[in-house]
């Protein structure tokens, strides 16, 4: 294969927020960077979680450390990413089902672990959240707040390829090239074209996620890390304005993270094989809507609107190999195959929160300049990254360039979410999204009540003039299979209600089901 | 007094109250939303991929067609196509004589009967073809329809987009805004200028279905004398218009048949219990008024499935029957219910109410629940009409019959 070749000093692999991190940390000590995602921005891990952004309270008592990194991160994040933030505050409260001692060993764990908590009266807990079950004894409020990861990711690239660096979308690791042992070159395929390329690097990060293990599979090594898949739910409506917790040890099912217009129910925990495992089990769904009904006693009232699943990679060094993934740590740990493998030129990086992924970032690059004796020192946590156009995470930001009529006419695709056409436009030709689910996650697309049964058409005919290489139907069919993977767990009341009304349009109106079976 | 009284003003409920009222009985229609009809093509799709007799008699015995006996369709239909034409809506189209039409998605649409202004664009006509969309309305793209027609090998000239004249919209628009200025004999007049000069040597014209909903045959006819073709029309996403046109049309027969109409109610059903509670004596119409109760001999659920809430899922994978609490059999798991396939059969579409030859509900013994209740439309069991093509035929069916059965005219 004659393979064109570029070389480059870092090699990042994996976009998330921990590789973008990465990326821009060390884009600004002046590294020379090229970052590989196989994928689209925000189609991993990132992209699949709750929205919250936590205080640390969750981890007091389970794992101290990731407590501590959480809370100092969330003053750091605030500070440099505020748009992408919306500082909801957060409250942990002690409902008839928790355990009732728990409250005073979680308030001292607090004080310890350098997490701000404050208890607060009952009553003044239900007034600031009027749907809260009205039986709880205890409430304290913490800094958790909610942070818009779609919105997160795209200023980090921005921000990475403003200071010089590359990210390249859609390009997918397949081999690495080991000289005296050490990694000194990758092999990367264009997923789109098949097109390879070598990238040759002095150091490469593998900053995969869930993939990190078959990453470094590639350069023959093992990687203890266990796959932890989380499951959650959006409910329709905002049925809280502050981050709600459990006060008990962490379990399935103990928040409510109010997430623009909607309330997101968190989360299941538990180990998979596969990092592409994105199933939504029934048992999944009763459990979070029946943990969620002890915050919020009406909750079945309300309409569910989306489920969705992630899948974590946590660190499982051989002393926890019989831990499961809801017991092991959150911490993160970074991995220099040159002491443990005795593989030098790669360094792996596995494990902790979105919370603190900028953390994460420096202390690897702390490890990398170490390596090529770079002295510099990393400044993110002083850099305020952006300001950048796009910030799609709340309403009022789509309604007012709406009503300032910047959107021209027709204006609006997606009634639900005020996507409007110059923003799939944008899309399309700016951030090179390839299909509706990529300009999804760019502009909020079919993500509302309807789940595209109306924008998936009109965003659809937009399409193919714009990007000739669009299926002939405009990624219709895809699209709207997509919505509804996220949908069909959910299939009852008005959510299959709506479902019917979508399926209507497709097969009765549209006549979906009578196009030729191959698109591309 | 009230000799019937129908739960739902859909498709079914209307149409049934129509055929009620004709026979001279005293009708109530009592419904709580407005029915689905703004999510019709307008079109009667009888059954895709094989409408005859013959077909239809060698489906599953427990679907809505063989309950109800497809021997009664032509009559059923031309009972439809005598009310619609009274009221100035023209189909065409015969049973067991396919009609296929494109859909705004350049799919293909089969149907039984179709709107005149649909029906024109039938693609076994070989006159060639132009798709015209409207600037600035989002809800039709001819370029997607010409090209994935050309995929499944029907050739369509082009492409050409139509100007909208006037003052530019405040807001986006929908088939039923574009609808009402359609009506406008002089706003027509002017826009038959703006489109002449994009549509030279154009022999058939489709647009988007919203040439009129009102005055909707002389918008179409004045159109097509300025224009010197052929127009067409093509549905798209609700509120369409050609259902528009006919929920307008059978609401307005019925209230001149002397159907007593009464909206925003909820129906509670109401059991007699003097008689072993073996018949059913009417509803309670729940509305912002309050309740009230309507005493009726016999009462008929055309109350639509899980869409329009005659049917209504749990969490826990059961359905209920939303006026009398009947229960649906199924296999239970809320797993169970659905498919991968977004647009593939789906099995919670099946369910629904299981009748008797008579058109009452069975209950688990294999007897009706009540003497006197009735049901028809989609809330019966046994088809995913979706998928089969089969809703409209369905509806007119079982209504039909249902009226006969309740009013005692049907044989057993």
């Amino acid at each position: 294969m004659d393979a064109a070749t570029i070389s480059t000093q870092l090699l990042v692999i994996g976009g998330g927020a921990t590789g973008l991190g990465i990326a821009w940390d060390a884009c600004l000590r002046g590294l020379k960077v090229i970052l590989v995602e196989q994928g689209d921005l925000g189609q991993g891990t990132s992209g699949r979680y709750h929205g919250l952004l936590h205080s640390g309270g969750r981890y007091v008592l389970s794992d101290p450390r990731s407590a501590s990194d959480c809370a100092s991160e969330n003053v750091i994040l605030r500070r440099i990413v505020p748009q992408a933030i919306e500082d909801t505050g957060g409250l942990f409260v002690t409902t008839p089902a928790d355990p009732p001692d728990f409250a005073d060993s979680w308030i001292s764990a607090c004080a310890d672990t350098g997490v701000a908590a404050e208890e607060i009266e009952v009553e003044r807990a239900l007034t600031l959240e009027p749907l809260l079950n009205p039986r709880i004894s205890r409430a304290f409020q913490v800094g958790d707040c909610s942070l818009d990861s779609f919105d997160l990711l795209h200023w980090l690239a921005n921000a990475v390829r403003d200071s010089g660096g590359q990210v390249l979308l859609r390009n997918r690791v397949e081999a690495f090239e080991l000289s005296h042992g050490r990694v000194v070159a990758a092999s990367i395929v264009d997923v789109r074209s098949g097109l390879s390329r070598r990238i040759g690097a002095e150091m490469v990060i593998n900053s995969a996620g869930p993939w990190a293990r078959s990453v470094a599979e590639l350069a023959g090594i093992r990687l203890p890390v266990a796959l932890s898949k989380g499951s959650l739910i959006a409910m329709a409506t905002r049925l809280v304005h502050t981050v709600v917790n459990r006060c008990r040890p962490p379990q399935d099912g103990d928040v409510i993270v109010p997430v623009g217009t909607v309330a997101v129910l968190g989360t299941t925990d538990f180990e998979v094989d596969n990092p592409a495992d994105h199933s939504i089990q029934d048992w999944e769904v009763d459990r979070l809507m029946a943990e969620g009904e002890v915050l919020i006693p009406s909750l079945a009232e309300h309409r569910a609107l989306r489920a969705w699943a992630g899948v974590r990679a946590l660190y499982r060094p051989p002393k926890n190999a019989h831990e499961v993934t809801r017991d092991l740590p959150r911490a993160h740990a970074i991995l220099d195959h040159a002491a443990s493998d005795g593989c030098e030129g790669m360094i792996s990086i596995v494990g902790g929160k979105l919370a603190t992924f900028r953390l994460m970032a420096e202390g690897t690059i702390d490890l990398v300049c170490h390596k090529l004796g770079n002295t510099a020192t990393s400044r993110t946590a002083l850099q305020i990254l952006g300001p950048s156009p796009r910030q799609y995470h709340s309403l009022p930001t789509r309604l007012s360039e709406y009503e300032s009529g910047q959107t021209g006419n027709p204006s609006i695709l997606c009634e639900c979410e005020l996507a409007t056409r110059i923003g799939l436009e944008r899309s399309i030709l700016d951030d090179h999204a390839q299909t509706l689910d990529d300009s999804r996650r760019d502009v909020r697309l079919g993500m509302g009540p309807c789940q595209a049964a109306f924008c998936g058409y009109r965003a659809a005919a937009l399409a193919p003039p714009l990007d000739p290489e669009s299926p002939v139907d405009g990624g219709y069919r895809d699209f709207m299979s997509e919505r509804w993977r996220g949908v069909r767990p959910l299939a009852w009341g008005q959510t299959l209600s709506q479902f019917e009304l979508g399926r209507r349009i497709s097969l009765e109106l549209l006549g979906a089901d009578t196009l030729p079976e191959d698109s591309s | 007094m009230t000799d019937l009284l129908i739960v739902g003003q859909g498709f079914t409920g209307l149409f049934a109250a129509v055929l009620a009222a004709q026979r001279g009985a005293r009708t109530t229609l009592i419904a709580a939303g407005r029915g689905g009809l703004s999510l019709s093509h307008g079109c009667i799709d009888v059954r895709r991929g094989g409408a005859s007799p013959n077909d239809l008699r060698a489906l599953p015995a427990d679907h809505p067609y063989r309950i109800a006996d497809p021997a009664g369709l032509p009559d059923a239909l031309a009972a439809f196509h005598v009310i619609s034409a009274k009221a100035g809506l023209v189909y065409r189209g015969a049973l067991g004589e396919d009609l296929r039409l494109t859909t705004a998605l350049g799919g293909i649409h089969t149907t039984c009967l179709a709107p005149e202004s649909l029906a024109r664009g039938r693609l076994e006509d070989t006159l060639p073809t132009t798709i015209g969309d409207i600037e600035g309305y989002r809800d039709f793209s001819a370029e997607l329809a010409v090209r994935n027609l050309a995929r499944a090998g029907i050739e369509v000239v082009r492409s050409v987009s139509l100007p909208l004249i006037g003052e530019a919209p405040r807001r986006d628009l929908y088939a039923h805004d574009l609808a009402l200025r359609f009506d406008d004999p002089d706003w027509r007049t002017e826009l038959a200028r703006a489109w002449k000069p994009r549509l030279g040597g154009v022999r058939r014209l489709g647009v988007p279905a919203v040439l009129g909903l009102r005055h909707h045959p002389e918008a179409i006819d004045s159109l097509e004398e300025r224009l010197d073709l052929r127009l067409f029309e093509i549905p798209t996403l609700p509120p369409t218009v050609p259902g528009l046109r006919l929920e307008r049309a059978l609401r307005q027969t019925a209230l001149t048949a002397g159907v007593r109409l009464i909206e925003g109610a909820r129906a509670v059903g109401l059991i007699d219990g003097r008689r072993g509670g073996r018949r059913v004596s009417g509803v309670v119409a729940q509305s912002a008024g309050g309740p009230r109760s309507y005493p009726s001999p016999a009462v008929l659920l055309a109350t639509g499935g899980v869409l329009h809430g005659g049917l209504v899922a749990r969490q826990n994978g059961r359905i209920q029957e939303s006026v009398f609490d009947l229960p649906v059999t199924h296999p239970g798991a809320r797993g169970l219910l659905t498919s991968e396939s977004a647009f593939g059969s789906q099995p919670f579409a099946k369910l629904g109410l299981r009748l008797d030859r008579r058109m009452r509900p069975l209950s688990e013994s294999g007897g009706p629940f009540f003497e006197n209740l009735y049901a028809a439309g989609g809330v019966l069991a046994g088809s995913d009409r979706a998928i089969e093509g089969t809703r409209q035929g369905i509806d007119i069916l079982t209504a039909h019959r249902a009226v006969e059965c309740a009013l005692g005219e049907g044989s057993a």
